[in-house]
């Protein structure tokens, strides 16, 4: 339960606003944040801190791309393939993308490493093609720049990897 | 009046209310239809599905004189709008010019049909709304004939999906206007459905817990302009052309919903009309165009394999089929040998006709008594006097105006009030709800009053003496008009204790509806009640005029009719402390009360009347199958005292007949006249003998208001399919205080609360929507919705009894015993126990009365 693991946090999110069905946003990034996706449960739970019925909780999440209702890799890539992006090539290199991951559009990777999926515009239409993953805006993205960041995602999911394992053998 | 403005539509120019909605104005005063799907009357308008697009212009004038600028022929220079706009979200204004046919709106309407129909799936042929939906009639009458639409590029979504147990979504067919979303979350007030993603793939979702099953969530089906929804009763059941509508009137609750039965010839029936489905038909003053779920699929009691089909006789001991001859014969033998002693009891779901042929009945018995059932209720004559008046309407009340609901939990037992006063407290009026316990309509309140359990009119009491003492009384009016006020004053001297902040706010409001049922109190405490809110509203003067005065929620479809006609409850009462010789029991199960079981026992011969061969049947001597409201012509008189008129939608069932004319089949025995041609005939005796009844006849109960917004105008559908108002829409009586004579006011001894012992119990019955009364069990549909017999305990109580929530305990009182499962919260207030009505068949007492809850078996464990 989110109110029992986080009532610090949760109590600053409510104070920032008047009104406490406002803060269903900043809920909802705390739900995807805890389960790694936001899970049924997580409407039922946010519906009742801000007292709203839980499907206008999911329709909210529903309407926003950065709030993923499924199961998501540990990098979750959003590439922006929408009209501007298109005409600087972002289909092309979103399919170079899926081809170099060997995922399917909106898929994860085997290893559960990547999401891969598309979305709307992320207002970076000048700097296309572009991307975010986890938030963070990759932007004049080519196939070259995209291997290397893959890589140094790798590296560091395996870096981490390792910490747990000597956290845990310790 | 309201202000009007000249409004251009295609160079003709119409006077029409200022700020009316260019859709409404144009179509009913200039009979343009703008096509809309998202745009509603009842509904805030939106814009989303932009097919009302037109152009708007406006007259152009000079800056500097404010004069018109003209044309060279002399006709005003308009300056049009550079895009063309939503006609859904605009409001008329002076100088508005508006074209509907030019061009652009033409292209424009053919190409939302042709984005909306880029993903429909277009199965028409075997969709219920095809015939009367407006995607496809705004199709054929703007829509492209091709589209463009790649057809592999075609969205394909799940077709069958249940929002909850009656209303099935099929996502391809949505169109996405939202009607659904909003009708729930703004007339209903309980926001369980909303879109999901967006662009194509929005949808609309329910996660809700429970579900979608409002009460009222029929009328989605109503107003969807596609059939993306469709009802569990009627879903693949008939063609919409197929059917034939007959108005009727729901004789489910005392609100009296106009509706119309949509029949057919039906196969599986055996080639007998049927009922395929309910439909609301449009009264704006009594349900607008909704009507709640119990009325719209509780309909199947009136064919039901489980009715009574021939008259029953008792043949050493056992009842067996006979003949009407043979059973009119054996009652009136037995009504015969008990001389004059004869007692008629009649229930609430018989209509005026009905109820006067047995009063005629009883008077050639020579018997005087009539009966109402339930005998719970008090003494109604007040209302005689401050029932609403005429042309009361939920709908005019907002800002200013208050509403008091008390003793009465309004969802349950009069649903569409329940929205409609909902409705007015969201538009400003305020709402006072005083009750024993919490109720959904807490929630809309301005101030809920508590009080315990029989003390309804001590509040009452409360609120007029705080009136009184603060002065917000009617002068004037009390005056010239009320007499006994110096005693009522004199009487409610040391009151105190009123609540004066909801005595101001009802006191001067500018107009004042009391909503009053009789949760929890016996007939003592309602007789009170009624007196004591009769007193509040004639000294406030809130009486005599439209929009105010006394509602009563009544047990009952024509309980108002029943008592109009000289049924009285107490009357029943009396019978059954001192049983009459002989009974006759129409239209009412008296033997779920044991004191009606026992009066069956003690009487020596028992004719009941019945549709169902319910426990009273049982108990009878003979029993006479009678009709329900869709079998025959009738009237039922509502609570608002509007007598409304039903047509016969089906043939009978078996040789059922209407218990008018069973009663006069048996008064022949008694020196009567023959039974009447016709219903009509019984109603003009009604109307030559009850004065308040003197102008109403059949032809003239067939008379329609005009209805505005005109939404069950069949052309469009604009409105959804709720149905004209064909048949009439009712007469309602007018209440005396309309006329000059006195008011009467006195003062009112309240029996106060229900004395509980420390360790005692007072089971309280209270009534629920969905019950199992064969009226409404008999839709299996219904039948998982019916709540499990229950009795609700306050937490403490349940700890002294050692119950826990989901134990199966016996509630027994008075000699009654029934085995239900406890339900524990917080809801019932300490020392009491609320047991809903009619849930499970044994008898048991309709008013409050001590008795004890005993553990029989726990719960069983919840298995995840
Ligand atoms: S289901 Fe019907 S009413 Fe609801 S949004 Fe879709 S088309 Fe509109
Ligand atoms: S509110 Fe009452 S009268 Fe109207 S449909 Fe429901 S049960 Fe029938
Ligand atoms: S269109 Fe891709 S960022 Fe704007
Ligand atoms: S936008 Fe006006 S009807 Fe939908």
């Amino acid at each position: 339960m989110l109110k029992d693991k986080y009532p610090d946090r949760i109590e600053a999110i409510f104070a920032k606003y008047p009104d406490k069905r406002s803060a269903v946003m900043p809920l909802l990034y705390l739900a995807q944040e805890e389960y790694g996706y936001i899970t049924p449960e997580a409407y039922r739970e946010i519906g009742e801190m801000i007292g709203v019925d839980p499907t206008q909780v999911q329709s909210i999440a529903g309407f926003y791309t950065m709030f993923r209702e499924e199961p998501k890799g540990k990098y979750w890539i959003q590439v922006c393939t929408d009209l501007p992006c298109a005409l600087r090539g972002a289909d092309e290199f979103y399919q170079a993308l899926l081809e170099e991951l060997n995922v399917e559009d909106g898929g994860t990777t085997e290893d559960g490493l990547f999401t891969v999926e598309q979305v709307m515009c992320l207002a970076a239409c000048d700097k296309a093609p572009m991307l975010q993953c986890n938030f963070h805006y990759h932007e004049n993205l080519d196939m070259d720049i995209m291997r290397e960041l893959i890589a140094e995602w790798r590296a560091k999911a395996q870096a981490e990897a390792d910490t747990d394992d000597t956290a845990e053998e310790a | 009046m309201t202000e009007t403005v000249t409004l251009h539509i295609d160079g003709v120019s119409y006077e029409v209310p200022a700020g009316m909605n260019l859709v409404d104005a144009a179509r009913v005063y200039a009979g343009v239809e703008i096509p809309v799907f998202c745009y509603h009357p009842k509904l805030e308008p939106v814009g989303m599905c932009r097919m009302c697009l037109v152009d708007i212009g406006f007259e152009m004038r000079d800056r500097e004189s404010g004069e018109l600028l003209l044309n060279e022929d002399g006709t005003p220079q308009i300056r049009w709008g550079r895009k063309l706009e939503t006609a859904c979200t605009t409001t008329v204004r002076a100088g508005m010019h508006v074209r509907t046919m030019t061009e652009p709106v033409q292209e424009a309407r053919k190409d939302v049909l042709e984005f909306l129909l880029s993903s429909h799936p277009l199965d028409c042929p075997i969709c219920d709304k095809g015939g009367e939906c407006p995607l496809q009639s705004l199709t054929m009458r703007h829509g492209p004939a091709t589209s463009r639409m790649v057809l592999e590029d075609k969205m394909h979504l799940a077709k069958h999906v249940p929002l909850g147990d009656l209303i099935y979504l099929d996502r391809e067919r949505c169109i996405q206007c939202a009607r659904c979303i909003r009708f729930q979350d703004e007339i209903v007030g309980d926001d369980v459905l909303a879109f999901h993603e967006r662009g194509r793939r929005l949808q609309i979702v329910t996660i809700s817990d429970p579900p979608f099953d409002t009460y009222f969530s029929g009328n989605t089906t109503d107003i969807c302009p596609v059939g993306a929804l469709t009802t569990a009763d009627f879903r693949f059941g008939a063609r919409p052309w197929e059917l034939q509508d007959v108005p009727s009137i729901c004789p489910h609750c005392p609100v009296g919903c106009n509706i119309v039965a949509s029949t057919r010839l039906d196969r599986d029936a055996g080639g007998v009309k049927v009922i395929k489905r309910i439909l609301p038909r449009q009264n704006e003053a009594v349900n607008e165009i909704w009507i709640c779920d119990k009325g719209r699929f509780g309909h199947h009691h009136s064919l039901s394999p489980d009715r009574l089909a021939a008259p029953l006789i008792r043949k050493n001991g056992e009842l067996v089929e006979a003949s009407w001859d043979e059973a009119i014969q054996a009652a009136a033998e037995g009504l015969q040998a008990a001389g004059k002693n004869v007692g008629v009891i009649a229930g609430p779901m018989l209509s005026n006709e009905d109820l006067w042929g047995l009063r005629e009945l009883a008077e050639g018995l020579g018997s005087k008594r009539l009966g109402l059932w339930p005998a719970s209720l008090g003494d109604a004559k007040p209302l005689d006097e401050v029932g609403v008046a005429s042309g009361t309407n939920f709908a005019a009340l907002g800002k200013g105006d208050a509403v008091l609901v008390i003793a009465t939990d309004l969802e349950e037992e009069a649903p569409i009030w329940y929205l409609r006063v909902k409705q007015a407290a969201d538009r400003g009026a305020a709402l006072i709800v005083a009750n024993t316990r919490t109720t959904k309509l807490d929630h809309y309140a301005a101030q809920t009053l508590r009080f315990a359990v029989g003390g309804a009119a001590d509040v009452l009491n409360g609120l007029t003496a705080a009136a009184i003492g603060q002065k917000w009384i009617a002068e004037d009016l009390i005056e010239s008009r009320v007499s006994g006020f110096g005693d009522l004053q004199k009487a409610l001297k040391n009151v105190s204790g009123g609540d004066e902040d909801a005595a101001e706010v009802l006191a001067r409001a500018e107009n004042l509806v009391i909503v009053a049922g009789n949760d929890g109190l016996d007939a003592e405490g309602h007789t009170a009640l009624l007196q004591a809110a009769a007193n509040f509203l004639i000294v406030t003067g809130h009486v005599g005029r439209a929009h105010n005065g006394l509602l009563p929620v009544w047990p009952g479809a024509n309980t108002q009719g029943a008592l109009d006609l000289g049924y009285e409850s107490a009357d029943t009462r009396r019978m059954l402390s001192r049983t009459p010789r002989a009974l006759l029991v129409a239209g009412a199960d008296i033997a779920a009360d044991p004191a009606g079981a026992k009066a069956l026992q003690k009487a020596d011969f028992v004719v009941c009347m019945t549709l169902f061969p319910d426990a009273t049947a049982e108990a009878a001597d003979v029993v006479l199958p009678i009709q329900s409201t869709t079998e025959r012509d009738g009237t039922f008189t509502n609570a608002e005292r509007r007598v409304q008129r039903f047509y016969t939608a089906h043939g009978p069932l078996g040789e059922s007949l209407s218990a008018w004319e069973a009663a006069a089949l048996l008064g022949q025995h008694f020196g009567l006249p023959a039974p009447r041609y016709n219903p009509a005939l019984v109603m003009k005796a009604i109307a030559a003998a009850v004065k308040p009844y003197a102008d109403i006849s059949f032809p003239a109960l067939t008379a329609a208001e005009v209805q505005m917004p005109p939404i069950g105008e069949a052309k469009g559908f604009y409105g959804g399919t709720a149905r004209p108002p064909i048949g009439g829409t009712g007469i309602q009586l007018p209440a005396r205080s309309e006329g000059r004579g006195k008011l009467h006011v006195k003062p009112v001894d309240a029996p106060g609360a229900f004395e509980v012992g420390e360790d005692e119990l007072l089971v309280v019955p209270v009534r629920r929507l969905y019950d199992r009364t064969p009226e409404f069990a008999s839709s299996k549909l219904m039948h998982d919705r019916i709540p499990q017999p229950f009795v609700a305990l306050n937490e403490a109580d349940a700890a002294r009894l050692g119950v826990a929530s989901g134990d199966t305990v016996e509630v027994s009182a008075d000699g009654a015993a029934v085995t239900v499962t406890a339900v524990v919260d917080d809801y019932a207030p300490q020392g009491v126990a609320f047991l809903p009505l009619r849930l499970s068949a044994d008898p048991f007492p309709m008013i409050p009365v001590t008795g004890t809850v005993t553990r029989v078996a726990e719960a069983l464990p919840v298995g995840d």
